[in-house]
């Protein structure tokens, strides 16, 4: 084993660990918290196999921004500080839910392990300019794509704010 | 790079990052109390009290720590490090001097945005696991700004990207020339607005507003996790001017940069928290909707200009 | 648009502000290593010399809030001349402001006839326990020495009016339409001692 191996090893076991306690965890910011370790563990994934640029995007979009955005979302809930069980699910529901994740996780296994081999990790450094290219021109439609589908979002968003509010307190 | 090499580089940069804000902190006491008609610490140390902040810092260290019996304790005390460590990160891949910053990424840019952008987190944290109205407020509040003026700020810095056509620091800094001081003026104000913000000094202090809502986020905290917020705010300041300095002043670049480059940048970046200090003495706080209006109804349209007008001279 | 004309002015303005000030010279007096430069009249404390009181108790009686304390006694003067008369003067024993009372209105200075209160500007005589600021006689007597003398009036100011009582011309008796003079009465007497202190307060 190489210590790259090692250091790749590391970062999965934390980021499946981290996972695992955002699922289970019975603190709602915990459980944010948790998916920040997550997403960061990831991006040292990303990291170690030499994909710099993503690891960078991956901590600056999710944890920086998307994180950020689900904890201003719990703090405007009355999430209490410790645990609370009013907002846990049924045990039937955690079972389906744990069959479920275990089902995925078992197809997505089936289809990658096989192509993982077991040759040692090894750095491919991706430069930027190289992932530029392949981004806006062989996946250039796929990311135009994903733009119109967030500007549709964004624009429904609004326009179910405006709705709400005008029904509600009249035009402002 | 040998492990002694590595050694050092780690501790000059925890040295910068123990020694600027102190620096900027000071000046700050002085300057903010000169343009007041005060004097400012005038006996710590003896000449013009410039060992306030040890002083200071030393009596933080003394005092108890406390946490409140309703706080979240573990993420209560944890909060402190996470607003602290993101800035000792960026401020390592800093080029102070012709090829020499204390971390050398080839995509030292998103590295730094990347940092910074967690260091927010820190302040959530603390926010919510105080357990405290005003601290929740101050959160609410903070996490609302942060959003707005991060957009922002990522965009005049990709113009600046775009305009150098490269990601490293050091890379913008050797593509830099004169005339970007006009051409990439109104990123440059759009940036320095949206770290005012991020930095969340007067006049973007809603989140701390100390006459509302105490102090924010922070106001459970006492000693040393108390002084740790402080210092990695200082610390932010530092981070933000040298960046400014960097990407739209040209950092080392001036005459004798082959031996005064570092004194170039820290030069240029002093400027700058100048200007931070200054802003913050002669200005009002802006209240919560006009600092979400200048966000998105002023900054992000100047910044998409911005972009708009590098990517016309990036062409040309 | 509108609005912001209206804003980046003021923006300026108080840049422009805070800049000036910052070359300017600072308004703060670094109190406990740079003594302060009071003017004369300050109230900042009052003096008693003992020797001018006669324990008339005007003071007292005129003080709004009752914070002066005299006791006194009578002592019989033998007669100086054969065959003349004993005489009796007031003694003062005991002579006390309690500055916890004091409002410093300064009306038992201007009331004394006998010039024996005065205004010093010694201030610095805070106390860990409000009954301290009661000053006896012989705390009163000490600050005597920090009595500055007056100032000079202004040129062109009008006369001190003990000045310009001795030299007016004598009144001469009551007479309609202020006739003729009357005999010159004898001046006042000076005052006893020469305005006590010599400044250096």
């Amino acid at each position: 084993m190489t210590s790259l191996d090692i250091t790749f090893l590391a970062t999965g076991a934390v980021t499946i660990a981290a996972a695992l306690l955002a699922v289970t965890t019975r603190q709602l910011v915990h459980s944010a918290l948790w998916l920040v370790l997550s997403l960061g563990g990831l991006a040292g994934c990303y990291l170690v196999l030499g994909a710099e640029l993503v690891a960078l995007v991956q901590v600056l979009v999710y944890v920086g921004a998307v994180v950020v955005l689900v904890i201003f979302a719990l703090m405007l809930t009355r999430a209490p500080i410790g645990p609370s069980a009013e907002h846990s699910t049924s045990r039937l529901h955690r079972a389906l839910a744990a069959v479920l994740g275990a089902g995925v996780s078992a197809l997505l296994l089936a289809v990658l392990l096989p192509l993982a081999g077991r040759e040692a990790v090894a750095r491919t450094p991706v430069d930027s300019s190289a992932l530029a290219g392949d981004l806006f021109g062989t996946w250039v439609w796929p990311f135009e794509a994903i733009s119109l589908l967030l500007l549709s979002a964004l624009i429904g968003a609004f326009s179910v704010s405006r709705l709400a509010g005008g029904q509600t307190g009249g035009p402002s | 790079m040998s492990a002694l090499e590595l050694i050092l580089r780690a501790a000059s940069s925890l040295a910068m990052l123990l020694v600027l804000p102190l620096l900027v902190g000071q000046t700050e006491h002085k300057v903010m109390a000169h343009m007041q008609g005060r004097l400012g610490p005038m006996y710590a140390g003896a000449y013009h009290g410039w060992a306030q902040l040890v002083a200071d810092g030393v009596k933080f260290v003394q005092k108890e720590d406390l946490v409140p019996a309703a706080a979240d304790k573990r993420v209560f005390r944890l909060a402190p490090m996470l607003a602290m460590v993101p800035y000792l990160l960026a401020l390592a891949a800093i080029p102070l001097h012709p090829g020499y910053a204390a971390v050398e990424a080839p995509a030292s840019l998103v590295f730094v945005m990347a940092a910074t952008s967690i260091g927010v987190l820190g302040t959530l944290m603390a926010g919510w696991a105080s357990a405290n109205k005003y601290a929740l407020i101050g959160a609410l509040r903070s996490a609302a700004q942060l959003l707005a003026y991060e957009l922002p700020m990522i965009l005049a810095v990709a113009s600046v990207a775009l305009a150098a056509g490269t990601l490293s620091l050091g890379g913008i800094v050797e593509a830099w020339s004169p005339w970007w001081l006009l051409w990439q003026l109104p990123g440059a104000f759009v940036f320095l607005t949206a770290a005012v913000a991020e930095l969340q000094r007067p006049p973007f202090d809603m989140p701390i507003a100390d006459s509302e809502i105490v102090f924010g986020p922070y106001t459970e905290y006492t000693g040393l996790r108390f002084a740790l917020f402080l210092l990695s705010e200082y610390a932010g300041i530092v981070l933000f001017s040298l960046l400014f300095a960097v990407l739209f002043l040209g950092g080392w670049r001036g005459p004798l940069d082959d031996w005064l480059g570092w004194a170039w940048t820290f030069g240029k970046g002093f400027l700058i928290a100048l200007i931070l200090i200054w802003l913050r003495v002669s200005w009002p706080r802006l209240r919560e909707d006009q600092l979400q209006r200048l966000a998105w109804l002023w900054l992000i349209p100047i910044a998409l200009l911005q972009l708009a007008i590098t990517a016309v001279g990036v062409v040309l | 648009m509108s609005e912001r004309k209206g804003i980046v002015p003021g923006l300026v303005k108080g840049l422009a502000t805070t800049a000036r000030t910052l070359t300017r010279h600072t308004q703060v007096e670094e109190y406990p290593h740079h003594r302060p430069e009071l003017p004369a009249r300050t109230r900042g404390v009052i003096a008693l010399l003992a020797e001018n009181c006669t324990s008339c108790m005007l003071c007292a009686r005129e003080c709004p809030d009752w914070c002066i304390y005299i006791d006194a006694h009578k002592e019989t003067v033998p007669a100086t001349t054969p065959g003349g008369r004993d005489r009796q003067r007031n003694v003062l024993d005991r002579f006390a402001i309690d500055y916890s009372l004091c409002m410093y209105c300064g009306i038992c200075v201007e009331v004394c006839p006998f010039d024996a209160l005065f205004w010093s500007p010694q201030f610095e005589y805070a106390e860990l326990d409000i009954r301290d600021l009661l000053h006896e006689k012989d705390r009163l007597e000490s600050w005597v020495e920090s009595v500055p003398v007056p100032p000079a009036p202004d040129p062109g100011a009008a006369e001190v009016p003990e000045v310009a009582s001795q030299r007016a011309p004598a009144r001469g008796p009551r007479v309609v339409g202020g006739g003729a003079a009357r005999p010159a009465r004898p001046a006042r007497p000076a005052p006893s001692a020469p305005p006590p202190g010599d400044g250096e307060g």
